[in-house]
């Protein structure tokens, strides 16, 4: 899907008129496209008021079971409201994560993939698609700690054991290197996949995921791959 | 390509809310888990949150379980609101919306329900009259729908009201789906510029 088509999708969004691959393609575009961002926030603004003009009190009877029902209802806590914090002084501590566990990585999947995602054909949007339906699914957005452009999302359902990557805006890594993507379980890293992006900067990939994540990253490793990540943290996400 | 730095902290901004965003005030109220304040956003959203709902599921029953499905989880997520990005009412019927199509595409639309979408689209001033609750809202929406064209008004209903995809909007109407995308577009574009005019 090209950035002229992404970014038109911005309408049809706010009116929940995109299937589910489209909706989550888009989702992963738009938290680092401002003209998105800006776009749906005003849409949603317009269209909350012709909401507003849909008003039609519920029967009275139905306050007194929302409130019974949030009574007995845990919140969720303000401290995930921050798209991925990072906390201070993290860098030593992450990297340790990764460096430390050298003695027990595995290194799993370790090839080289350009991937062109968005067409309609592609295997990725149904996959993608799979774990968003499991309801044990989350989705988190790695932060991005380099100074290069770029996101990275990584959707993955513990209960299938499969994860997919998601990259939008990448510059293509230099010559003889390449992303590669380690799941950190507890103490130990796994080498996930090594990936390059095509021309576009788009990236999706799905892999399956042996252990339960504690956090996802990305470096940038010699092209061939590394079992022991050598380059810095580029993206990185706790979960 | 540049040489990487070391690793650079963002802290999230703080959460604050519009001084005149009533609903925002009482929503981050119930973030704090004070379920009277929530009592009272209930009763200022609780009317738009229904009919949003009823208008895309359209049964009654359903529409009631999915509004308190919404309110459920407005009380879950109330920590979680964020002024900057747009007000509480706007979040909230963004989630009723939401929740509609989510219960109406699981429920896997009925044949009967597109034809009568289909219907309902081509007769353009039908569309919130059987809502009608706030009838200064109502005919401020009314008056800018009409501004759009008939192609643009069509499909923005169809799919906010129908709760259909621009693809099965583009399979209703028998245009192209790039022209269903441009077309909602426009038509928000232009639903905006009208409802701005006169806020
Ligand atoms: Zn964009």
């Amino acid at each position: 899907m090209s950035d002229i088509d992404v970014h038109h999708l911005a309408a049809a969004y706010a009116l929940d008129a995109l299937d589910q691959r489209e909706r989550a393609a888009f989702e992963a575009h738009y938290e680092r496209c401002d003209v998105c961002r800006a776009d749906v926030l005003e849409f949603r603004g317009t269209m909350a008021e012709v909401a507003g003009a849909l008003s039609t009190p519920p029967p009275p009877s139905l306050k007194d079971r929302v409130m019974a029902d949030i009574a007995v209802t845990r919140q969720l806590s303000p401290s995930l409201v921050a798209p991925v914090p990072a906390p201070t002084g993290r860098s030593r501590g992450s990297w340790a994560m990764l460096a430390a566990a050298a003695a027990v990585i595995i290194a799993l999947v370790v090839g080289v993939v350009a991937f062109n995602g968005g067409n309609d054909d592609d295997p990725f949007n149904d996959e993608l698609a799979a774990v968003l339906e499991q309801p044990d699914s989350r989705m988190i957005e790695l932060d991005n700690q380099s100074d290069l452009d770029g996101m990275f999302k990584v959707a993955w359902s513990p209960s299938m054991g499969k994860a997919v990557l998601m990259g939008e805006n990448l510059p293509v890594a230099p010559d003889g290197k390449a992303y590669e993507l380690w799941l950190i379980s507890g103490d130990q890293s796994m080498a996930m996949y090594v990936l390059d992006t095509a021309g576009d900067g788009q990236v999706h990939r799905s892999v399956p995921t042996p252990a339960e994540p504690t956090a996802w990253a990305i470096t940038m490793e010699p092209v061939e791959g590394s079992a022991v990540a050598t380059g810095d943290i580029m993206f990185i996400a706790e979960v | 390509m540049g040489v990487l730095r070391p690793l650079r902290a963002r802290h999230p901004e703080p959460v604050s809310v519009d001084p005149d965003d009533i609903v925002g005030a009482l929503l981050l109220r119930a973030g704090r888990g004070d379920q009277s304040a929530f009592g009272e956003l209930y009763d200022e959203l609780a009317p738009m949150v229904h009919g949003v709902v009823l208008k895309v599921v359209r049964d009654p029953a359903m529409s009631e379980e999915v509004t308190q499905e919404v309110f459920v989880e407005l009380w879950r997520l109330a920590a979680r609101f964020d002024g900057t990005k747009g007000t509480a009412r706007s979040w909230a019927s963004t989630l009723a919306h939401r929740r509609a199509i989510d219960r109406v595409r699981s429920e896997q639309a009925s044949r009967d329900r597109n034809d009568r979408d289909a219907q309902r689209a081509v007769a353009p001033h039908d569309v919130v009259a059987a809502e009608v609750e706030t009838t200064l809202d109502v005919a401020r929406v009314r008056r800018a729908l009409a501004q759009l064209s008939d192609l643009q008004r069509e499909a923005v209903e169809l799919a906010y009201f129908g709760g259909h995809t621009y693809r099965e909007v583009a399979v209703l109407l028998g245009v192209a789906e790039g022209t269903v995308k441009s077309r909602i577009r426009d038509g928000l574009i232009r639903l905006r510029d009208e409802l701005g005019g006169e806020a």
